[in-house]
């Protein structure tokens, strides 16, 4: 226990800004330390605004029993999916394993202290949700004292088991993955399949509970999350603990929670070392003869060079690809189901036209597209080896330039795909669709320049995991927050202009402002390059 | 003198079928400063992370001071220390924080890391940077705390992968002298080098490897006859082609 203490610590102290900031002497280091607390302090209290006025609303109609079960569904979902995508990068193939595993820990004890060292760091996420709905739930439940108390200790419960779940797939697919020669890829494959599995999961249980009944929204999202805890036990014992006052159930929740977490650790550490050994090593084939080599442009090579730095990280690929995948799929099943059938089944067969959503097309596809961009964390994760970009003889603008043209390889084909199988299966003109199609490639360049302009703002070289810039990084959140709630304004903008107006004019006002917007961000980033040198 | 690193019939392979490591068997005793040299990619630090704990291997076993390392691994590690090639230690710790992180981890008393921080960071010129991020080091600064965390548990087996490469020439004159007083009071060491003079002038037994399999193995009298170690190798490394 000592020991894991000890390992626990040093886990939370390596990466943890206050460290930093005590001990560097670097003032703009400081600085940017400060800004991105500041930052993440706004992220929270916007976090806190959107879920306590949530609860305010279920207030008013009169539901805020179901606010606790919210609140442990919301926990839960959140838990298990932030954690399949960082299981690879934090329990496994991480940077120090060598270091450690040669120290007296056993395996079991460094799996577990890298699971803790996971959920500590998330939990700042989960608390805000679960404070802001306490607060909501007390204002208009009015509960005993004892009920906050259980709420604040059970919260923090909440996430382990879903996380736990979550480390424990991961955990088989690294172990398939690491019997096969080419161990990333198919634990790349592996991944992303439970992801979409988990995602379906979530939609079919969605839609079974929904009963295909247009209700008011609130009222149905709370009969979806009841009916969910109910299958979901956890989440129903966090939520009969807090408006029951049900002991039994609070006790059961922190049973389950250390029992798994313990049950999981002991198979975990059986055998950490054999899938870490094949995650990490690769034989070699020493079998190459010399061929006639291709040339590439410069741009095309360091474009090519970051295809390879993601293809060779399952925790990048993931991340980085799974908005491409989810894009793909989209569009075929809107092809193959039509799309007044998906626009019914999403809007649970409200009564409107459905062409009114037409100009929306480009930004519903950005939505999976735009939501990451490689460009946000590629310039961080060069870490150990920025000097090889450093010492070559290119100007950092090249360099830049070269990761906006693999970002753009990677997001145009998928954009023009789904554009074109939205516009297809909604029948929408040719002139319509073909600027949909430029306005799609225009919001792929703003991505990409608005990325790099993060990524290179917010430079973090001196990682100790590349989840860490791939998830949690200061760029990623600061490229994705505004990016997020633009899209949703500009498509429903997009919806509302469409009622007044012409699509097609629509389209290229949209066009003519995203496509200054993305110049002004290329050249912020021309800026800062020639500031970077 | 006493077995204190035992590798019998050591074997590496992957999934491909290759073998990174073959039937590698060697034994080092105590007081032995026993070098492992061979080409790159030969399977040195293959070998040298099995002997750690860090890298499963397919077959035969490795003991140290009589423990397996497959079934005893805590036991083993907590008398060998490893320094790697390229220690990836905690980048935004200071290097006291790393030292008494590893100190915590051995249990070892506050006057007794205190007082051998104290005299290897002397040793090696680094006291005053021992408040610093380990991210502001250079690469030999890291190489230094990485052989000073090796060093303040008094390890019965020091296993070094390349210990020389960054090191400047003052610290690896400090590294030479420590081992040769580590193995004064028993201690193995065990380490890769490319560097073969270093080898000849330090080491009582060498073993040399390649594609996997140990071609020659034995005191330094026995490997050089008379020759230097450059040459005993380079003819080793003809006899096998």
């Amino acid at each position: 226990m000592k020991k894991n203490n000890i390992l626990l610590k040093t886990l939370l102290m390596s990466t943890s800004s206050l460290n930093i900031f005590r001990y560097t002497t670097d003032k703009k280091k400081k600085g940017k330390i400060v800004g991105a607390f500041f930052g993440l302090l706004a992220l929270y209290a916007m976090l806190m605004f959107y879920f306590i006025a949530a609860c305010v609303g279920y207030g008013k109609i009169g539901i805020i029993d179901s606010v606790p079960v919210l609140c442990s569904v919301s926990i839960s979902m959140l838990a298990f999916f932030f954690t399949i995508f960082k299981t690879n990068g934090y329990l496994f193939n991480f940077r120090e394993y060598d270091m450690l595993m040669s120290l007296p820990f056993e395996a079991k004890t460094v799996a577990a202290c890298k699971f803790l060292y996971m959920y500590v760091k998330s939990l700042p996420w989960y608390q805000s949700i679960s404070l802001s709905m306490m607060i909501g739930y007390g204002i208009y439940a009015k509960p005993s004292p004892v009920t906050y108390i259980l709420w604040i200790v059970l919260s923090l419960f909440l996430p382990i088991i879903p996380m736990l779940v979550a480390s424990f797939l991961g955990f088989i697919i690294a172990r398939i993955s690491a019997g096969f020669r080419k161990t990333n890829i198919v634990q790349t494959i592996l991944t992303v399949a439970l992801v979409l599995f988990a995602f379906s999961i979530r939609f079919i249980m969605e839609d079974l509970f929904r009963n295909n009944k247009v209700e008011e929204v609130l009222t149905d999202m709370s009969g979806v999350t009841d009916n969910m805890a109910g299958y979901y036990l956890p989440a129903k014992w966090f939520a009969n603990a807090i408006t029951k006052s049900g002991i039994s159930d609070a006790l059961l929740l922190v049973g389950l929670s250390v029992i798994l977490f313990t049950a999981v650790f002991v198979i975990v550490g059986r055998s950490y070392r054999n899938i870490n050994s094949s995650l990490k090593n690769h034989a070699a084939s020493k079998n190459y003869s010399m061929t006639s080599q291709k040339t590439k442009s410069v741009l095309n090579s360091i474009a090519f060079k970051e295809l390879k730095r993601m293809t060779g990280s399952t925790a990048y690929m993931v991340n980085g690809g799974m908005g491409q995948i989810l894009c793909t799929i989209a569009g075929i099943l809107v092809l193959i189901v039509g799309f007044d059938n998906a626009v019914t089944m999403i809007t649970q067969n409200a009564p409107f036209d459905h062409a009114i959503i037409r100009p929306a097309i480009p930004f519903i596809i950005y939505f999976f597209i735009g939501m990451v961009a490689t460009t946000a964390c590629s310039p961080s994760l060069e870490g150990k080896s920025y000097w090889i970009i450093k010492s070559l003889p290119l100007s950092m603008k090249t360099v830049y330039r070269g990761k906006m043209l693999f970002n753009m390889y990677a997001t145009v084909p998928f954009m023009t795909f789904g554009i074109l199988c939205l516009c297809i299966s909604s029948k929408t003109p040719f002139v319509e669709s073909l600027l949909y199609i430029i306005l799609g490639i225009v919001l792929c360049a703003f991505s990409t320049a608005w990325g790099c302009v993060c990524g290179v703002k917010h430079l973090k070289l001196d990682w100790e995991n590349e989840i860490e810039v791939i998830k949690q990084s200061s760029a990623v959140v600061i490229y994705m927050f505004p990016n997020m709630i633009r899209t949703m304004l500009f498509a429903a903008g997009a919806v509302i202009l469409g009622r007044v107006m012409d699509n097609r004019l629509i389209a290229l006002i949209f066009i003519v402002f995203e496509s200054a917007l993305a110049m002004l961000c290329y050249a912020r980033v021309m800026a800062l390059a020639k500031k970077n040198k | 003198m006493s077995a204190m690193l035992e590798i019998k019939n050591y074997t590496k392979s992957y999934g491909s079928g290759k073998k990174a490591a073959d039937n590698v068997s060697l034994t080092v005793e105590a007081g032995d400063i026993f070098g492992f040299i061979g080409h790159n990619g030969a399977g040195k630090s293959t070998t040298i992370r099995a002997v750690v704990g860090v890298l499963d291997f397919t077959e035969g076993d490795i003991f140290i001071d009589g423990h397996s390392v497959k079934t005893e691994p805590i036991e083993c590690k907590k008398i060998t220390a490893y320094i790697p090639d390229n220690p990836d230690l905690y980048e935004n710790l200071t290097g006291i924080q790393y030292l008494n992180f590893i100190a915590d981890v051995f249990e070892i008393g506050a006057a007794e890391r205190e007082e051998l921080i104290r005299k290897y960071a002397d040793a090696f010129e680094i006291t005053d940077a021992l408040g610093d991020l380990i991210s502001s080091y250079s690469h030999g600064m890291k190489q230094k705390v990485a052989i000073i965390s090796a060093l303040i548990h008094s390890p019965k087996l020091l296993v070094l992968d390349e210990p020389f490469v960054g090191l400047d020439p003052k610290a690896a004159f400090v590294l030479k002298e420590l081992m040769h007083e580590m193995c004064g009071k028993g201690t193995a060491i065990f380490f890769s080098t490319h560097v073969l003079d270093v080898a000849e002038k330090l080491c009582n037994k060498v073993a040399i490897i390649k594609q996997g399999r140990i071609i020659d193995v034995g005191t330094m009298e026995e490997l050089t006859e008379g020759h230097s170690l450059e040459e005993a190798f380079l003819e080793a490394d003809n006899e096998e082609k």
